[in-house]
């Protein structure tokens, strides 16, 4: 089979894209699943941003915005961020059911596991957008750089959750266990994203809290998500910062991609 | 005929990584269109046989070979050819019994009109047609067995590794599978290798069969062979003098009887009888029944029962196999509610 390279390359497409199909299915069968995923943002965006709305009168908040506007990028990328960590449940499930063994007796491609597995997630992640933004762009928000920009936002926001499904299926496969990667999940969720720019202006926090925030990957993708809506205006590096962003996310789905496949050719091999 | 070795199988060993020695250096052969079993208690290392010679797991040493082909070269080429069955029943629950088989279809490379042709005849061979638009999850026991089975073999397999393919089924549906493997191999010629806990499932379906234990095979043939190498029938008779008396006297004269019969190889008490052993059993009752026409001692029952598989394990490993219901593990809180 080798001498047939673009025969591999095909199957190999084949194969992920029914793997895709199959994982989008069970998604839609479990509605419950988004509709839990979906609740905490949209309790974000529409109580928490109501709750502070008067955050936009402190000193050192960006002058001229509605709070809703400054924090939609967070609520964007905290979506992003718990979905992403949810993700390694369907691997434990499939190495438990013994699915994940069945198909390893077939002829199908072993990266197209783990493929259809992200790139499914990847679109779960931007559909979870999308709707967040249609119901932010209901309360008043908007996207100062039009639909280029938007689109970008969405790259971002599924390229940053991808970096971190990786870290989620490595943990599924590790510990086997459905609760373990829930777990691991929410605790890291609500630390992170409070020591990130994501809620407030890095202004507003304690000395030692801006050192984590400025190392945290969620300010990075937050800082360009949001210099994405508000445009030049606010932020004049707009080019710079979301390259950054895209830097950094590249540079934390090198080292979850790698702990992933490890872990996975050990299982499979 | 000629027989073709379609799973070879030399001085296998495995050894996982904690230092369980799962496989201890054995060596089998089965035949082309063979139906091949390997009985033998939980923990007999049947299980860790068959992932090995379906490409699951790497050996620790020794040679084997599936289909011609070698188990670690030519994995990926072995992968076409053969279908395997695990233990615990691997289907995705969200999916539907036709969904199921279409995704088995689509990973073994089919595809289009074939596929579904494929897929209709199999659903209806296993009588799962009316529920195939159903999610497997909601199918009762029985029916994701049968589907778990159409899935393997959607690809039309020449080797079919089957591990404890009735294993929790009750005994109906047990029977069912039973027609079913035994059509497989007969009208289709597909080989089968079959592993089982269950001498009677063992007894009824394999030409041929190893019986293992703690990672060794202790006997292999056919399962007539294997029974005829205790010997000897067991023959238990209790009997009555013309006055309907039963004690110690009658039973001494009928040994005396007995003892003059040919192939008897020991006679012993048992309860308010005898129990002769004998070669051939069938054959012995009639001249055993001839013996006692002419004599003040009339036979009140005669019990003939031959050697079980069971006889032959206790006699190579001095237990006897227990069949312990498997625990069906339950699956996580989480993993239950997505359903």
């Amino acid at each position: 089979m080798r001498e047939d390279g673009g025969r591999e390359y095909l199957t190999l497409l084949f194969d992920t894209q029914n793997l895709f199909v199959r994982a989008l299915k069970k998604l839609v069968r479990n509605p419950i699943l988004i509709f839990f995923s979906l609740f905490q943002p949209i309790i974000f965006l529409v109580l928490f941003t109501q709750l502070f709305h008067s955050f936009n009168l402190l000193p050192g908040f960006p002058p001229g915005i509605s709070y809703l506007q400054f924090a939609a990028a967070g609520i964007l990328l905290q979506n992003a961020f718990s979905s992403a960590l949810q993700a390694g449940t369907s691997i434990v499930e499939d190495l438990n059911y013994g699915f994940l063994q069945k198909m390893l007796v077939t002829q199908v491609q072993r990266p197209a596991i783990l493929l259809g597995r992200l790139s499914s997630d990847a679109f779960r992640v931007i559909v979870q957008s999308i709707i967040i933004l249609a119901l932010a762009y209901v309360l008043g928000f908007s996207v100062a750089t039009g639909l280029p920009g938007m689109i970008v936002m969405l790259f971002i926001i599924a390229f940053f959750g991808l970096a971190w499904s990786g870290i989620s299926l490595a943990l599924g496969m590790r510990t086997r266990s459905s609760e373990t990667v829930f777990a691991i999940g929410g605790f890291l969720t609500f630390p992170l994203l409070f020591m990130s720019t994501a809620l407030v202006p890095v202004s507003f926090m304690p000395k030692w809290m801006q050192y984590v925030s400025d190392v945290n990957p969620i300010s990075y993708a937050v800082n360009a998500v949001r210099a994405l809506s508000l445009g030049v205006s606010y932020d004049p590096n707009l080019t710079r910062t979301v390259v950054e962003a895209i830097g950094v996310i590249a540079l934390i789905a090198v080292i979850t991609m790698s702990a992933t496949l490890y872990l996975f050719r050990k299982v499979v091999s | 005929m000629k027989l073709t070795e379609v799973i070879n199988v030399k001085d296998l060993t495995l050894t996982y990584a904690d230092g369980t020695k799962a496989v201890q250096g054995i060596s089998f052969s089965v035949n082309e269109g063979e139906f091949f079993g390997f009985l033998g208690p939980n923990g007999a290392g049947k299980s860790t046989t068959i992932k090995v010679l379906t490409t699951l797991l790497h050996k620790t040493a020794g040679e084997a070979s599936v289909a011609g082909l070698d188990i670690e070269k030519d994995a990926r080429e072995i992968r076409k050819v053969i279908g395997v069955q695990s233990q615990e029943t691997s289907l995705d629950p969200e999916l539907t019994g036709r969904e199921n088989m279409i995704l088995e279809g689509h990973l073994q490379q089919m595809r289009g009109k074939e596929l579904e042709d494929r897929v209709d005849s199999l659903l209806s061979v296993v009588g799962l047609k009316d529920a195939a638009d159903k999610r497997a999850g909601r199918y009762s026991g029985g029916m994701k067995k049968r589907l778990d089975l159409a899935t393997v073999l959607v690809h039309k397999p020449k080797i079919m590794f089957l591990d404890e393919p009735t294993t929790g089924l009750d005994p109906q549906s047990r029977a069912g599978v039973w027609d079913y493997l035994e059509e497989l191999n007969k009208k289709e010629g597909i080989t089968i290798f079959l592993t089982t806990q269950y001498l009677e499932e063992a007894d009824r379906l394999c030409q041929r069969l190893c019986i293992v234990d703690g990672g060794k095979i202790v006997a292999q043939g056919t399962p007539a062979e294997l029974k005829a190498e205790i010997g000897a029938d067991a023959i238990t008779i209790t009997m009555k003098d013309l006055q309907g008396k039963s004690d110690d006297s009658v039973r001494t004269k009928a040994r005396q009887i007995i003892q003059k019969l040919q192939n008897v190889s020991d006679i012993v008490d048992s309860g308010d009888g005898l129990t002769i052993y004998a070669r051939d059993g069938g054959y012995f009752i009639p001249d055993l029944v001839r013996a006692f026409d002419k004599t003040d001692i009339k036979l009140v029952s005669i019990n003939l029962s031959t050697p079980t598989l069971d006889d032959v394990f206790l006699r190579h490993t001095g237990k006897r196999i227990r069949v312990e219901e498997l625990q069906k593990q339950v699956p996580s809180m989480f993993a239950r509610g997505r359903r």
